[in-house]
């Protein structure tokens, strides 16, 4: 497909889906808003961890960092001022921590920023607690179920046209030289540490405005919900199942492993957790670059031959 | 005397209780081609990873065209024209080769004129890589990596090109091949070598000066037919196999 036509077929699939609120019933608009949540999720994920490699647990961090903007912020601010503040307010947090710990790989910075969620949930329950008196926070007067989609499918359409943008760039090329070879980028010229906390403050803005978007919908926030590790895992997931160094392949799995998460984890929640789980164990071992790369090799080999 | 190009003045590294480098100096001019060699375990590796900003020094000072960098990370040496090569060719390998070569083209001193270089396909071209553009870096042979790396390197606009043993594994054909390339680095393009080599006879064939490294000190630097009669010289590589006197003969 040529550039074109992607921007073309992209087009078209936004406009589909903003006309979704007029055409569909509630059940098809909100499964369509967990597909656009993991789409933006997944995409702005693999835009930083997997072109550098850099494993990140904290997206369950930043999603509940934007989750509280809008819990603490709603009433004062307006949704629409909410968002993206939830977003910046991640990013800022993504780049403060990123500074300390972006010198670690592998175990250790996967470890540590998953750490980072159960920090911040930790630190906003005792201040809740003992500041506020409260555990939770009501929303009061939500948006609409059509406000709210049309906030994340703007911010799930923003994040894949960022990823696109950042991979057609001199920061996606220095992001994947980080992850090819990092002391090799630096010798190069490449500022690594300048470029990998803007890559992960950056990745961390999708998913802050991600959480303050949809925070609304559960009218009463409390940390347990907002914080909860398994949005972190779904994401990391989706990604890797879908080809975490590809643009589509996270667009695609996230659709796939929403649908999927909808209509089975209510009829079989336990059986659709091991599924899941067996899942990533054969993907890790038979497939470690994600499904894309299945395509990617049968293109591969069409080239070379 | 003009400016030194890249000046190492008293240059220590140690790892733990090992002094890898130990006071050396070292001065490179605009144009100069010049070896580096020394026993295994000499130090010639640590001594490229100061000068590339790799590794920050102990003690000592690095200058590169006048400017102090010591202690700066790599990417301002690669900004200050130090562009350099692995011992163990570092090519990405999934990315093309005709991306590798943008990847110097991009990052690095991008406020340096190209004199030579138009485009990252002419230093392909120079290198004799155009066929292999598209083809990932990692399935190339290691000669022809050796050769990308060097293209990585010159991409970034060099002012002096560290090279770290471009002959290890290569046949005796692909060798002169080297090191005809790198006379014509410098004689065409103007950028000034170190270049460290175990082939010892190659390597002084081809520089106009050579310094030798040994338990972390530099024992010699000068003319290659007198390092290479020089006692101490001789003593280091007593067992060596790549005794520079016999070798050079």
């Amino acid at each position: 497909m040529s550039a074109r036509t992607c921007l073309a077929a992209a087009l078209a699939a936004f406009l589909a889906l903003a006309a979704l609120p007029w055409l569909a019933s509630d059940f098809l608009l909100s499964l369509a808003l967990s597909c656009l949540m993991y789409v933006g999720l997944a995409t702005s994920w693999a835009m930083f961890s997997g072109a550098t490699q850099y494993l990140s647990l904290a997206t369950a961090a930043f999603f509940g960092i934007g989750a509280y903007v809008t819990a603490w912020g709603y009433a004062t601010l307006g949704y629409a001022l909410a968002v993206p503040l939830g977003g910046l307010a991640a990013a800022l947090f993504a780049a403060f921590v990123g500074a300390a710990v972006l010198h670690l790989r592998g175990a250790y910075f996967a470890v540590l920023t998953f750490g980072l969620g159960e920090l911040v949930r930790h630190a906003i329950t005792y201040f809740e607690k003992s500041y506020a008196r409260t555990v939770g926070r009501v929303i009061a007067d939500p948006p609409g179920s059509e406000t709210v989609y049309l906030a994340v499918l703007a911010i799930a359409a923003v994040a894949v046209a960022t990823a696109a943008g950042v991979r057609a760039s001199r920061f996606g090329l220095a992001l994947a030289g980080i992850g090819a070879d990092e002391a090799r980028a630096q010798t190069l010229g490449v500022n690594t540490r300048a470029t990998k906390i803007s890559g992960f403050a950056l990745a961390a803005f999708f998913a802050g405005a991600m959480g303050a978007a949809v925070a609304v919908r559960w009218t009463y926030i409390e940390p347990a919900s907002v914080f909860n590790p398994f949005i972190g895992f779904q994401t990391v997931l989706i990604a890797m199942v879908g080809g975490a160094h590809t643009l589509v392949g996270p667009v695609a799995s996230a659709v796939v492993f929403s649908i999927l998460t909808e209509l089975l984890r209510l009829q079989f929640p336990y059986a659709y957790l091991i599924a899941l789980g067996l899942l990533l164990i054969v993907l890790v071992l038979y497939l470690p670059r994600g499904i894309a790369s299945l395509f990617e090799n049968r293109a591969g080999r069409r080239a070379h031959a | 005397m003009p400016e030194p190009l890249l000046s190492a003045r008293a240059v220590t590294v140690r790892f733990g209780g090992l002094v890898a480098c130990d006071g050396v100096d070292l001065e490179l001019q605009p144009g100069d081609l010049v070896g580096l060699i020394g026993p295994n375990g000499a130090g010639k590796t640590t001594f490229f990873h100061a000068l590339s900003g790799v590794l920050a020094p102990d003690a000592g000072r690095l200058f590169v065209g006048g400017v102090d960098l010591t202690g700066r990370p790599a990417h301002v040496f690669a900004r200050h024209g130090v562009a350099r090569t692995f011992q163990t060719p570092r090519v990405f390998r999934e990315m093309s080769a005709f991306d590798n070569v943008r990847f110097g083209w991009e990052f690095a001193g991008r406020r340096r004129a190209h004199d030579t270089f138009d485009s990252p396909r002419a230093i392909l071209g120079f290198l004799g890589l155009e066929e292999v553009a598209a083809v990932p870096a990692g399935a190339l042979t290691p000669a022809r990596q050796r050769l990308l790396e060097i293209g990585m390197a010159l991409a970034a606009r060099p002012r002096v090109l560290l090279l770290d043993e471009v002959a290890a594994g290569l046949t005796q054909a692909e060798l002169e091949a080297s090191a005809a390339l790198i006379r014509r680095v410098r004689d065409e393009l103007g950028v000034a070598v170190l270049w460290i080599e175990h082939a010892v006879r190659v390597l002084m064939n081809h520089v106009e000066r050579v310094a030798v490294l040994h338990q972390g000190r530099k024992i010699a630097d000068g003319d290659p037919s007198a390092v290479a009669r020089d006692p101490a010289v001789v003593e280091a590589y007593l067992g060596e196999e790549g005794e520079p006197e016999r070798r050079a003969a």
